[in-house]
């Protein structure tokens, strides 16, 4: 058993949004739906404000709310500490996405933000939301998981790329993309990431470099306070930071 | 098994096919069918042609206004459900001319609500078999969906008690102290669905349960005092049913609506004085047309209205003040889905606020759920014989 986790240094991540297309592409999401995303901010006010990025995957949380709340178990937390979806079961009441304080979660069936409708463009002839030409192979569609291209009126988030995560050795406590050993079973992002601002291994395992990052440079994880406990760190450093709030509220005069 | 030919003890026809319909139940029928018919046609047409992409919901703004809908139903059903206990439950023998009308209402607007429910999930079909074997504890909507269908099963039960004329039996009792405990569970745990999200702060709140059935026993008394009073018009009022009318349900109006004014204060003012993030939703409320439709027309406007002992036995104005109310709780239903959703988590948007307004494939299900109200009240009025109560003489 293993308790994967990843670690985004903010220090070295450019807000390229390349792992949010290589998420796109490896998992076949529709435009917007970004299991994956970058959430560009402003940050302080003039003279020292400036734009500012936050690379925001599932947080795959040790106390997953969203996992809670689900009435039908279709959201669930694996041994291996992935937070996944039952298709099968989903029934598409959307609680999880109310309850997930990260708001990683999608239904692709709303009104597209981008024209055309791709899902018009490709559309599907066994039920999935959409069907593009470069969608992984159909032998690796794991509804189970929650892998592949989801069937209409179920709720899909990141995971983790499961169907790579999952191949790996057992007791291997990093899977590091320059390691030809472990690449091909690291998360689309983490591969794709050309700043290698992300790291992703076992956070149980004594030996993995995650919990070295996490222990000697202080990793943080987004909104502690809910008490969701993220496998996901972020390394702030000292040149970036997390965003201390999602607020809209202006300040207090 | 001849459905039609089944007799009550007292020897009167089960289902009184034989008799016609008054002119009002009769309107409220075909009405309530028609409208119910045009506008669930439409919406279905909508949602198997679009999908889901006929509401305005998002992956940003999940819950769209279906659920204020429905959660407007579900607990004018317990409240009504609770209104039907003061007399089978407590005792409380004014309340005997309203129990049995009550317990349709509650029956049908569940119906109602119900229906709405199952036009906003993406799998109806499959909340049926996956819920009841997922025994998902941790979660109120498991416990709202196992709530509800016992609160729905009870009430019907009860109702077939009283219309057979068991209002006095053990059993009957029995079966109102359980309908009454699940509807208080039913409501608390929709309030607890809510209340339990500390990451929508704006929802977050131990006293949600109580302020969910509150306010659905206020549209309880509101919906029994809209019913009665029009059904008052066409058949008259007996005399020992007038200090009900005159007298009770005006002021249980008065003072229940002025107890949701109270909570609905603290509620506001902790919001606006709150300094937690996500709170803001609160001042951003002082904006919203739902808000002041809630506060004004819904609650200040009944309220001084019923707050004269000549106003609140006056018939006209106290189909008014129920109206109004009626009109500003499902705002309110409305203003609180949204309040807890409009500020952004980390997903799209960073600054600026979420916006949702109603598609109009999701306005069409307030007809569409009025209009099974109607039709099945009607019917139920026709065939039921609500106005039918145990004499206060056989009282116990």
């Amino acid at each position: 058993m293993a308790r994967w986790g990843m670690v985004i240094d903010l220090e070295k991540c450019t807000g390229c949004q390349a792992c949010t297309t290589a998420c796109s592409m490896e998992n076949s999401r529709l435009p917007g739906e970004n299991w994956q995303d970058v959430l560009f901010y402003n940050e302080g006010e003039y003279p020292s404000g400036k734009l500012t990025w936050l690379p925001r995957p599932c947080m795959h949380c040790e106390n997953a709310s969203c996992v809670d709340v689900c009435p039908t178990k279709a959201t669930y937390k694996d041994k291996d500490g992935f937070v996944l979806i039952n298709w099968d079961l989903c029934i598409g009441c959307k609680y999880c996405m109310i309850a997930c304080p990260y708001g990683v979660r999608f239904y692709a069936e709303e009104k597209q933000k981008t024209l055309p409708d791709v899902r018009e463009v490709w559309p599907s002839k066994d039920g999935k939301v959409w069907d593009p030409p470069w969608a992984m192979p159909s032998h690796l569609n794991d509804p189970k998981h929650g892998v592949g291209i989801q069937p209409k009126n179920v709720v899909s988030k990141c995971t983790f790329c499961y169907h790579r995560v999952s191949k790996a050795p057992q007791g291997t406590p990093d899977l590091d993309p320059n390691d030809p050993k472990t690449r091909d079973f690291t998360p689309a992002c983490v591969v794709t990431c050309a700043p290698t601002a992300r790291y992703f291994g076992d956070l149980d395992n004594p030996k993995s470099y995650v919990r070295k990052l996490i222990a000697e440079k202080r990793g943080v994880r987004l909104q502690d306070h809910t008490g969701n406990r993220p496998q996901v760190y972020y390394l702030a450093g000292e040149a970036a930071s997390i965003p201390e709030t999602r607020s809209t509220r202006t300040k207090k005069v | 098994m001849n459905i039609l030919a089944l007799r009550t003890p007292d020897g009167r026809p089960l289902l009184d096919l034989q008799s016609k319909p008054d002119g009002l139940s009769a309107l409220m029928m075909i009405g309530g069918a028609v409208v119910a018919g045009v506008s669930l046609s439409i919406v279905l047409f909508m949602l198997f042609t679009k999908g889901h992409s006929a509401y305005n919901t998002s992956s940003d703004f999940p819950w769209g206004a279906p659920i204020a809908f429905y959660m407007f139903f579900l607990l004018a059903s317990s409240g009504l459900s609770i209104i039907s206990s003061l007399d089978t439950v407590f005792g409380l023998k004014t309340f005997y001319p309203v129990a049995k009308r009550c317990i349709w209402l509650s029956i049908i607007t569940l119906v109602a609500g119900f229906t709405l429910l199952a036009l906003e999930l993406g799998n109806p079909f499959r909340l049926l078999w996956a819920v009841p074997i997922s025994a998902q504890f941790k979660s109120p909507m498991w416990w709202m969906g196992i709530f509800y269908s016992i609160d729905l099963a009870l009430l019907c039960i009860k109702f077939y008690l009283l219309h057979t004329g068991e209002w006095d039996s053990k059993r009957t009792h029995l079966i109102s102290v359980g309908s009454f405990v699940i509807c208080i569970f039913a409501s608390g745990t929709l309030g607890l669905a809510f209340g339990m999200m500390a990451m929508r702060p704006a929802w977050y709140s131990p006293a949600m349960p109580m302020y969910f059935i509150l306010t659905g026993f206020m549209t309880a008394v509101a919906f029994t005092v809209l019913f009665t009073s029009l059904m008052r018009r066409v058949s008259g009022t007996p005399e020992n049913v007038r200090k009900l009318f005159d007298d009770v349900l005006p002021r249980l109006f008065f003072i229940t609506l002025l107890a949701v004014v109270v909570t609905r204060f603290g509620q506001i003012i902790t919001g606006l004085w709150g300094n937690y993030e996500g709170m803001e939703a609160h001042w951003r409320s002082l904006t919203s047309v739902m808000f002041h439709i809630e506060i004004w027309i819904g609650f200040v406007i009944p309220l001084v209205l019923m707050g004269s002992r000549e106003r609140r036995t006056n018939v006209s104005i106290q189909i008014l003040s129920a109206l109004l109310f009626m009109i500003g709780i499902f705002a309110s239903r409305l203003h609180l889905l949204i309040m807890g959703q409009e500020v952004p988590l980390f997903k799209d948007y960073w600054a600026g606020y979420v916006e949702y307004t109603p598609s109009f494939t999701e306005w069409l299900l307030i007809p569409a759920g009025f209009g099974i109200v109607f039709m099945l009240y009607g019917a139920g009025n026709w065939l039921f014989n609500l106005a039918d109560h145990r004499a206060p003489a056989n009282a116990h």
